[in-house]
C-alpha cells in the first residue's frame, strides 16, 4: 500500500529552538496522500498546517532554529534520506507549490513568459523561449485563459487577482508534478473568484492526475475539492476521514467547532464559538476508510 | 512613446531647475563680500582703473540687468572672462571639466560595481560571517569623508608603501596629445597602452577614494532592501520550485531590490562632484573642482558662477539618466498606465 502513496508522512515532528529552549509546534503527525488524490489539513492560524505542507517541500528544514524528526516518504522514497541537493531537485519538479496570494508570490520585474519558461527549465534545463513559450500557451489555455500571449507578455501587477492565481495554477502544473501543495489558494481573493479557479484547479488535477494536499482554515472552501480531510489542532491531528463523513458526522469536538463556524447565508449571527475547550484536546477520531 | 513623454517632462524639469540654479549662483556670488574688481587688478591699481574694470564687468549697473547680461552671453555660449587665468571661462571648463568626469565617472563605476554586488552578498548571507564582516566595513566607509580616505589612502599605499603615484594623471615622461581631455581615452587615440596604464595607474587611487564612502552607501542600501525582498512571497515562490539560492539571489531577489537603491546610488553619484573638492586638492588632480576652490578663493565671479552652473548640470544630468534607468528595470513606472 505504502508505494502506492504518493505521500507518506509518519509521526512528523517540529520544534524551533530558541535562547529560552525549545517550543514542539507539530507533536508526531500522521498523513497520507494515495495517488491521484485529494487530502485536505485543515485547522485555525497557527496550528501547524503550513509548516506541514513546507516542511514536506524541505524549506522548513532550511530555517535555522527548526528541528523536524519523523519519516516522510514521497512516492516510497525516503526524503530525509536525500541530499540536499537531491531534495532540491524534487521541488518544482515532482512537488510544487500554490500560495495564498497569486499577484503577491509572482516577482514583479519579470514576465509571466519570462516566469513560465524558469520553471519550464527545472524539468529541461536546455528548453527554448519558443518552446517555453508555446507549452506555456498550452497549459495558459488549460486554465481558461482565452488570450494566452497577452498574459505571457505580462507583468502580475498588470493582471486581475483571478488572472494570477490560474497563472499560479498552470505554472504548479506545467512540470507535471505527482504532487500539488495548496496552502490557503485564494483565500486573498474574493469568493466568487476564489469559487472559480478551485473548480478549474480540482478539473485540472483530475485530469492530470495530481494528487494534492489542500490546507485551509475554511470548512466550507475544502468540500467540494477534497476527497480526505484531516482536522489538525495545536499541532496534533484531531479528525480525520472521508469528506462527507467528516460533514455529516464530526466526532471531534473541534471539529463541530470548526463546521459551526461557517457563515450561513441564512442568518443566525455570528456563531459562538469557545476560544479554547479543553474538549479541544480529545484524543483523535478515524473514521473508517475505504481507500483505493 | 511613454518613455518619450516622461522623458520630455524630465527635461523640461531639468531646465527649470537649472534657471534657478542661475539666479541663486549668480547672487550669491554677488553677495560674497570683496570687490572683485578690486581683487582681480590688484591691491596698486588706481581708482579709475577699478572703475573701468567695473564697467567692463557690468558691475555698476543694477543686479537684473548684470543678469540680463549674464544670460545673453551664456545662450551665446559664452560665460565671460576668468580674471583668475585670463582666459574665457568656457575654456577653463572645457580643460578641466574632463579629468573630474573621468575621476568621478570611474568612482561612480567602482561605487556601482563594488557596492551592489556587496550588498548582495551581504544580505545572501545574512548574519553569517562575510555579513558581519561587510557591515563592519561599509560601516567604516561611510563613517569617514572621502578626503579622509583620500589622505589615508596616500599614506599608505603611496607614502609608506609606494604602489601608486602620489599625485598627476600620467607619468611625466608621456606626453599625449589632448584630444577628448579623457586621459583613458586620448591615450587609446594615441595608441600608447604604456600612457593607457599609466593613467589608470593614477587615476585609481584618488577615484578609489572618492567613491568608498559610496560603495559603503550602496552596500548597506543594497542589503537591507535585499532583506525586505527576501521577505517577500515571490521569493518563498521560488525556493517551493528548487532554484539554487544562488540563482534566487542573483535573479528574483537582486533586481526588485535594485529599484529603490538606484534613486539614492544616482544621487551619490552626483554628490561624488562635491566630494571631488577635496580629493582632487589631495592628489593634486587637475580637474574642475581644484579650479572651483581656486576661483572662489579669488573671488572669479564669472567663474564661480560657470563652474557651478556645470557641476549643477552634470548633476541633473546623472539624475535624469538615473531615472530613466529607474524606468527601465521597473515595469511598473514604464507600464504605470496600464495598470489600474
Amino acid at each position: 500500500m505504502t508505494a502506492q502513496d504518493t505521500l507518506d508522512i509518519q509521526n512528523l515532528r517540529l520544534s524551533f529552538r530558541n535562547w529560552s529552549g525549545s517550543v514542539e509546534v507539530l507533536h508526531g503527525i500522521d498523513l497520507r496522500i494515495a495517488r491521484g488524490e485529494r487530502v485536505a489539513l485543515v485547522g485555525e492560524s497557527g496550528s501547524g498546517k503550513s509548516v506541514t505542507a513546507r516542511i514536506v517541500l524541505g524549506t522548513m528544514q532550511e530555517t535555522p532554529g527548526a528541528r523536524v524528526s519523523g519519516r516522510i516518504l514521497f512516492g516510497g522514497r525516503d526524503l530525509d534520506a536525500m541530499s540536499r541537493t537531491e531534495r532540491r531537485a524534487v521541488r518544482g519538479t515532482a512537488m510544487s507549490m500554490i500560495f495564498q496570494d497569486p499577484t503577491t508570490a509572482l516577482n514583479p520585474v519579470y514576465r509571466i513568459g519570462t516566469l513560465v519558461h524558469e520553471v519550464l527549465k527545472r524539468r529541461e534545463p536546455a528548453i527554448t523561449a519558443e518552446e517555453a513559450r508555446r507549452r506555456g500557451g498550452d497549459i495558459l489555455r488549460e486554465v481558461s485563459i482565452d488570450d494566452p500571449e497577452r498574459v505571457l507578455d505580462s507583468f502580475a501587477f498588470q493582471l486581475s487577482g483571478g488572472m494570477n492565481q490560474r497563472v499560479m495554477i498552470a505554472m504548479s502544473l506545467i512540470n507535471e508534478p505527482q504532487l500539488l501543495l495548496a496552502d490557503e489558494p485564494g483565500t486573498a481573493l474574493d469568493v466568487t473568484v476564489q469559487a472559480q479557479t478551485l473548480k478549474l484547479m480540482r478539473d485540472l488535477v483530475e485530469s492530470h492526475g495530481t494528487s494534492v494536499l489542500f490546507i485551509s482554515h475554511n470548512l466550507g472552501v475544502v468540500r467540494e475539492f477534497a476527497d480526505r480531510i484531516y482536522v489538525i489542532y495545536r499541532g496534533r491531528i484531531v479528525e480525520r476521514g472521508p469528506t462527507a463523513a467528516i460533514f455529516e458526522d464530526p466526532r471531534h469536538p473541534y471539529t463541530r467547532a470548526l463546521l459551526a463556524a461557517i457563515p450561513r447565508l441564512t442568518g443566525g449571527g455570528i456563531p459562538e464559538i469557545a476560544e479554547r475547550s479543553d474538549s479541544f484536546l480529545a484524543p483523535m477520531v478515524a473514521h473508517e476508510e475505504v481507500m483505493g | 512613446m511613454r518613455i518619450l513623454t516622461r522623458l520630455s517632462i524630465r527635461l523640461a524639469t531639468t531646465v527649470l531647475v537649472l534657471f534657478g540654479v542661475s539666479v541663486l549662483i549668480f547672487l550669491i556670488a554677488r553677495i560674497i563680500p570683496g570687490d572683485p574688481a578690486r581683487i582681480a587688478l590688484g591691491p596698486r591699481a588706481s581708482e579709475a582703473q577699478v572703475e573701468q574694470m567695473r564697467r567692463t564687468l557690468h558691475l555698476d549697473e543694477p543686479l537684473f540687468a548684470q543678469y540680463a547680461h549674464f544670460v545673453g552671453d551664456l545662450f551665446r555660449g559664452d560665460l565671460g572672462i576668468s580674471l583668475y587665468t585670463n582666459r574665457p571661462v568656457t575654456t577653463d571648463i572645457a580643460q578641466f571639466l574632463p579629468a573630474t568626469l573621468e575621476l568621478v565617472i570611474l568612482a561612480g563605476i567602482m561605487m556601482i560595481a563594488i557596492g551592489l554586488p556587496l550588498g548582495a552578498i551581504s544580505a545572501r548571507y545574512r548574519g553569517r560571517w562575510a555579513d558581519h564582516v561587510i557591515r563592519v566595513l561599509t560601516l567604516m566607509t561611510v563613517s569617514a569623508p572621502s578626503f579622509v580616505w583620500a589622505v589615508v589612502l596616500v599614506l599608505l599605499f603611496s607614502y609608506y608603501t609606494p604602489l601608486f603615484p602620489i599625485a598627476g594623471r600620467i607619468a611625466e615622461t608621456i606626453t599625449i596629445p589632448p584630444v577628448t581631455g579623457f586621459m583613458l581615452i586620448d591615450t587609446l587615440i594615441a595608441g600608447r597602452w604604456d600612457g593607457f596604464l599609466s593613467a589608470l595607474h593614477h587615476v585609481f587611487l584618488p577615484a578609489f577614494a572618492l567613491s568608498l564612502s559610496g560603495i559603503g552607501q550602496a552596500a548597506r542600501l543594497t542589503r537591507a532592501n535585499m532583506i525586505g525582498t527576501y521577505e517577500q512571497p515571490y521569493i518563498e515562490m521560488a525556493q517551493a520550485y528548487g532554484f539554487s539560492e544562488r540563482r534566487i539571489a542573483a535573479r528574483y531577489a537582486f533586481k526588485p531590490s535594485l529599484i529603490p537603491s538606484l534613486t539614492i546610488i544616482g544621487l551619490d553619484f552626483a554628490a561624488l562632484l562635491g566630494n571631488a573638492f577635496l580629493v582632487e586638492t589631495i592628489f593634486a588632480w587637475p580637474g574642475l573642482s581644484r579650479y572651483g576652490v581656486g576661483v572662489i578663493l579669488q573671488k572669479d565671479l564669472n567663474a564661480i558662477v560657470g563652474t557651478v552652473m556645470i557641476i549643477s548640470a552634470t548633476f541633473l544630468i546623472a539624475n535624469l539618466i538615473v531615472d530613466l534607468l529607474v524606468s527601465v528595470i521597473n515595469p511598473r513606472i514604464r507600464y504605470a498606465e496600464r495598470s489600474e
